[in-house]
């Protein structure tokens, strides 16, 4: 991220110094400004979720719910840890539900729980099972569509659908690719692989 | 979009009744778990911040319109429409950024025409990458490139297939 960072930052640095100088201030304040407003209506939201997903914790329900995909998940993160997996499946299920705002409190605390065991593929398989997310119902886009003034706003619902599958398969073949390169030990072959795309199929009928 | 809007309230109704079942303190019960937000909220802020200012400075100096110019013929070559290009370079860093050049594309060349609909797919299937990451990782020293870099892959040769969808389908 540093180095994402870094390159992008001093590319439009150099870029206003030699197009607009005097805009350069008022575009960071502007991006800090957004971060300032956007933290507030997501402290909103994190208070409506946090609240919902703890009584779903408490009643019982969620380790209810999370037992059946418990060893597929167990798979698809490698992880033992009861807790993380099943703030991970929530995160899963929010996310298809097309809940707003739902998934990334509950992400952001399956993550950090990954990363105290030191599990690092699980985070980064969360994370792009999160930046690939299925799109069961893009209801943004239909709404936009629909106030253009579009005869049916809904058609593109199976290429997205589709689109989003597509992605999802990539990300989660990459994360496991890159695994496999950084310590080849962990992976046994073509089993492995043929796990990998079975147990997502599985962990997306949450 | 009524299902959605009935899921919600249907969602909160059937966990609480079925939460005073089990003999949960509600009320203690969820302003436990809202109390969560505050510090969540504090330690992603930084992260949040840093990706903003990055994604203003992107598009407002007008990197994300070199990159445009200098993309358009590969994504050409892809079968990716250039009159959505910007979206598909916009949309990893910001959302409020993309949906407000999907409203513009939407107003430019139609929401059923060809360009319209690959915008609406590439718009539907791509995700924020980087506020995610942002977000997620916030306070993690991992190393993120490899992650982000799966993620961004994904997405892009997800654009490439919806473009690809919308002319069959």
């Amino acid at each position: 991220m540093n180095a994402v960072f870094s390159v992008i930052f001093l590319a439009a640095c150099l870029l206003f110094l030699l197009t607009k100088p005097d805009g350069f201030l008022p575009a960071m304040l502007a991006g800090a400004e957004k971060a300032a407003v956007l933290a507030l209506s997501l402290l909103s939201v994190y208070c409506v979720w946090l609240g919902f997903f703890k009584v779903l914790e408490r009643s019982g329900l969620s380790q209810k719910l999370s037992r059946r995909v418990r060893p597929l998940a167990k798979r698809l993160f490698r992880s033992d840890d009861e807790a993380a997996l099943e703030l991970a499946c929530n995160n899963l299920s929010a996310n298809m539900l097309g809940l707003p705002g739902a998934p990334t409190p509950l992400g952001i605390r399956a993550t950090e729980a990954f990363l105290k065991r030191n599990n690092g593929y699980a985070a980064d398989m969360l994370f792009v099972l999160n930046a690939t997310s299925l799109q069961l119902l893009p209801t943004t886009v239909i709404a936009l569509r629909l106030s253009a003034g579009s005869a049916s706003p809904a058609d593109i619902f199976m290429p997205t659908l589709l689109a989003t599958l597509f992605t999802t398969l990539v990300g989660t073949f990459l994360v496991w690719l890159f695994a496999r390169f950084r310590s080849p030990n962990l992976g046994h072959g073509t089993k492995r692989r043929r796990l990998t795309v079975k147990k997502h199929g599985g962990s997306r009928n949450l | 979009m009524n299902f959605v809007a009935l899921l919600i309230p249907a969602l909160f109704l059937a966990l609480f009744c079925y939460a005073l079942k089990k003999r949960v303190k509600l009320y203690d019960c969820f302003t436990e778990g809202a109390k969560q937000a505050v510090p969540l909220i504090l330690s992603i802020f930084p992260y949040l911040a840093a990706m903003l200012i990055l994604s203003e400075l992107f598009s407002a100096g007008g990197l994300s319109a070199i990159l445009t110019r200098f993309l358009t013929p590969f994504f050409e070559l892809l079968g990716i429409p250039p009159e959505i290009a910007p979206l598909v370079l916009i949309k990893p860093f910001s959302g409020s950024g993309s949906t407000a050049l999907l409203s513009e594309i939407f107003a430019a060349y139609g929401p059923d025409s060809y360009i319209g609909r690959c915008a609406a797919v590439a718009y539907g299937s791509g995700e924020t990458v980087f506020y995610i990451s942002a977000v997620y990782f916030a306070g993690s020293k991992k190393q993120l490139l490899l992650p982000i870099a799966a993620a961004l892959v994904a997405n892009f040769l997800g654009v490439v297939v919806g473009c690809l969808l919308c002319r069959i389908l």
